[in-house]
C-alpha cells in the first residue's frame, strides 16, 4: 500500500444561501484518497465545476463543507496558509505576471513564501531548464509563445518544490499541435520531478496519456460518476501510445462513459 | 522545439531617429510657415507676431521674466511633487475598501471636473495672499485626477491575479505591493502624465487671479502694455515647462514600465 498524500472527504460547494434564487450547487460530495508520486486526472464538461474544485484544493477557495487531509493530518475546509508551500498551482490560461520575465514570475512565489538563498535562485534555473526555457529566463511574457508562456507557468508552480502540482486545465488555450507537444511534455516533467499530480481535462487521449487513475464527474452540482484505473505501463506512453491496445480500450469505454454524462 | 534567441531590443533603435526627427521637421515647418504667412498676409502683431521676433524680443526682455519664470517653475515643481504621493496614497487608502471607492470615485470626478482657481478668492479670504500659496492651488488640481487614474488602476485587476496571490499565501500587504500596485502601474502613469498638464494649468491660473508674480501675470502685464512679441514668448515658456515636465515623466515610465507592448 502507498503512502496517502491528499485525502478529500465529502467535499461539497455552493454560493449563495439556501433560501437565495440564486443559489447554486456547484460540488457535491466529492472523496478521493491520492496517492504519492499518482497522477490523477479529472474529466468532465466544460462548467461542470472542475475548476471549482481545483481552486479548493490549491487553497484558492473554501469548501461548503467535507474535510481534507493532508499527510494524515487534518486541515479542514480550506487549505491552511502554512500548507501552501506543498501545492503548485498550473492556471488555465498561464495567468504570468506581465511586469515580471520569466525568473521573475518564478520568483515571485519564492519571495512571497520567503524562499530565500542560493539554493532557490538555482532552482529557479533548474525548473528553467526542465520546461526547456533556461535561455528565455530574461524575457517577458509577451514576447513569449503560448506554449512558451504555460511552460513557465508549469515551471513557476514546481519552483517552491511542492509535493502537489495542481494543473487546471493546463493545455485548454493553447492550439492543437502545441498541446500535444505539452502534454508529453508534462508527462515528462511527471516522471522527472516525481510529484504527485491533479489534473483537469476534458480531453480523452490527454488523460489516458498522463493518469494513473481518471475521476469523471458528473454535470452540476458535480459529482464522481467513475473511477478508471489506467493500467497501461509507463513505457508504453510515448508517442506511438495511440497504437497501444489498451489505450484504445481504453479510450472507447471512457469516450462512451462521458457521451452518457453529456 | 526550434528555439532561437529572442529578438527585442532592435526593434525600438531602429524606430528612435523617426521619432526624434518627425516632430523637428514639423516644428521647423510650423515656424516657416508661420513666418512666411504672417508676412505675406500682414497680420497685425497683437494677433500674432512673427515667430522671429517673439524669439528676438522675448530673449531681450529675459532679465524681466526670469523671476517669474522661476516662480512659476516652482509653484509647478513642489505642487506636483506633493500631488504625485497624496494622489496615490489616498488612491490607495480607497482602494482597500469596496465601499469607500464607491462613495470616493464620483467625489474625485466631481473634483477633477471643478476648477480649482474658483477657489482662490476665498483662499485669499482665509489664507492671505502670500504667492507661495499658489502651491496649493496645483496640488488640488491636480491630485484628483492622479487618484482617479490610479484608482481605476487597483481596482481593475483580473480575478486570477488575484487567485495567484491566494494560491501562494501572500499577505495582504504582499498582494497589494506586488500585485495589485504593478498591476495599476501603467494606470499610475497615465495619472502623473494628466498631472502634469494640470499643474500647469492650475499654476497659471492661479497666476492670473491673485496677479503680481508668475508668469501668468507677465503675460498681462505684457499685453496691457501691448508687448505681444513677450506674451507670445511667455506662452511658449509655460508650454515648455509642461512638456518638460511631461517628457521626464514619460522617460521614467518608459524605463520602468518594459512589459507593454
Amino acid at each position: 500500500m502507498q503512502n496517502k498524500v491528499f485525502r478529500i472527504e465529502h467535499i461539497a460547494k455552493s454560493f449563495g444561501s439556501e433560501k437565495d434564487h440564486n443559489y447554486m450547487e456547484v460540488l457535491k460530495d466529492i472523496s478521493m484518497d491520492i496517492d504519492e508520486k499518482e497522477f490523477i486526472v479529472i474529466l468532465g464538461n466544460s462548467g461542470c465545476g472542475k475548476s471549482t474544485f481545483l481552486k479548493i484544493l490549491g487553497g484558492i477557495e473554501r469548501a461548503t463543507s467535507g474535510n481534507m487531509e493532508l499527510h494524515g493530518k487534518d486541515i479542514g475546509q480550506q487549505i491552511p496558509r502554512e500548507e501552501l508551500k506543498r501545492f503548485g498551482f498550473v492556471f488555465q490560461s498561464n495567468n504570468l505576471l506581465p511586469w515580471r520575465t520569466a525568473e521573475g514570475n518564478l520568483r515571485f512565489n519564492l519571495q512571497t513564501m520567503k524562499l530565500k538563498g542560493p539554493e532557490w535562485e538555482q532552482r529557479i534555473d533548474e525548473m528553467l531548464d526542465i520546461v526547456g526555457l533556461l535561455d528565455y529566463k530574461k524575457v517577458y511574457p509577451h514576447e513569449l509563445s503560448g506554449g512558451m508562456k504555460q511552460r513557465v507557468g508549469i515551471a513557476r508552480a514546481l519552483v517552491h518544490d511542492p509535493d502537489i502540482l495542481i494543473l487546471d486545465q493546463p493545455l485548454g488555450a493553447l492550439d492543437a499541435i502545441t498541446r500535444k507537444m505539452l502534454s508529453y511534455e508534462i508527462l515528462n516533467i511527471w516522471k522527472k520531478t516525481q510529484k504527485t499530480v491533479i489534473m483537469v481535462t476534458n480531453n480523452v487521449d490527454e488523460a489516458i496519456l498522463l493518469a494513473n487513475r481518471i475521476f469523471v464527474f458528473s454535470n452540476k452540482p458535480a459529482t464522481i460518476t467513475h473511477e478508471i484505473k489506467v493500467d497501461i505501463p509507463l513505457e508504453h506512453r510515448n508517442h506511438e501510445i495511440a497504437n497501444d491496445a489498451r489505450f484504445n480500450e481504453l479510450r472507447g469505454q471512457i469516450n462512451e462513459i462521458v457521451r452518457a454524462t453529456l | 522545439m526550434a528555439q532561437s534567441k529572442p529578438i527585442t531590443k532592435k526593434k525600438k533603435k531602429e524606430r528612435d531617429p523617426k521619432r526624434v526627427i518627425a516632430p523637428l521637421v514639423v516644428l521647423v515647418l510650423i515656424y516657416i510657415g508661420l513666418e512666411v504667412g504672417l508676412r505675406v498676409f500682414q497680420v497685425p502683431s497683437y494677433v500674432l507676431p512673427t515667430p522671429t521676433n517673439i524669439l528676438i524680443e522675448t530673449a531681450a526682455s529675459f532679465s524681466i521674466i526670469l523671476p517669474d519664470l522661476l516662480f512659476t517653475l516652482k509653484i509647478i515643481c513642489i505642487g506636483f511633487c506633493i500631488a504625485i504621493p497624496s494622489g496615490i496614497l489616498l488612491a490607495a487608502l480607497f482602494s482597500q475598501f469596496d465601499i469607500l471607492v464607491k462613495a470616493m470615485q464620483p467625489v474625485v470626478i466631481w473634483l477633477v471636473i471643478t476648477p480649482m482657481i474658483t477657489l482662490i478668492p476665498l483662499m485669499t479670504l482665509w489664507l492671505g495672499t502670500d504667492p507661495n500659496l499658489r502651491v496649493i492651488i496645483v496640488i488640488i488640481q491636480a491630485t484628483p485626477i492622479i487618484c482617479l487614474n490610479t484608482l481605476n488602476g487597483f481596482t481593475r485587476v483580473e480575478q486570477e491575479k488575484l487567485e495567484l496571490a491566494r494560491s501562494v499565501g501572500a499577505t495582504k500587504l504582499q498582494t497589494f505591493v506586488s500585485i495589485i500596485f504593478m498591476n495599476a502601474l501603467p494606470q499610475v502613469f497615465t495619472g502623473i502624465k494628466l498631472g502634469c498638464i494640470f499643474s500647469t494649468i492650475g499654476a497659471v491660473s492661479a497666476d492670473f487671479v491673485s496677479r503680481g508674480m508668475g508668469l501668468g501675470d507677465r503675460i498681462i502685464k505684457f499685453t496691457k502694455y501691448s508687448n505681444f512679441e513677450e506674451s507670445y514668448g511667455c506662452i511658449v515658456l509655460i508650454a515648455l515647462i509642461g512638456i518638460t515636465l511631461y517628457t521626464i515623466v514619460e522617460l521614467i515610465e518608459k524605463r520602468i514600465v518594459l512589459w507593454k507592448k
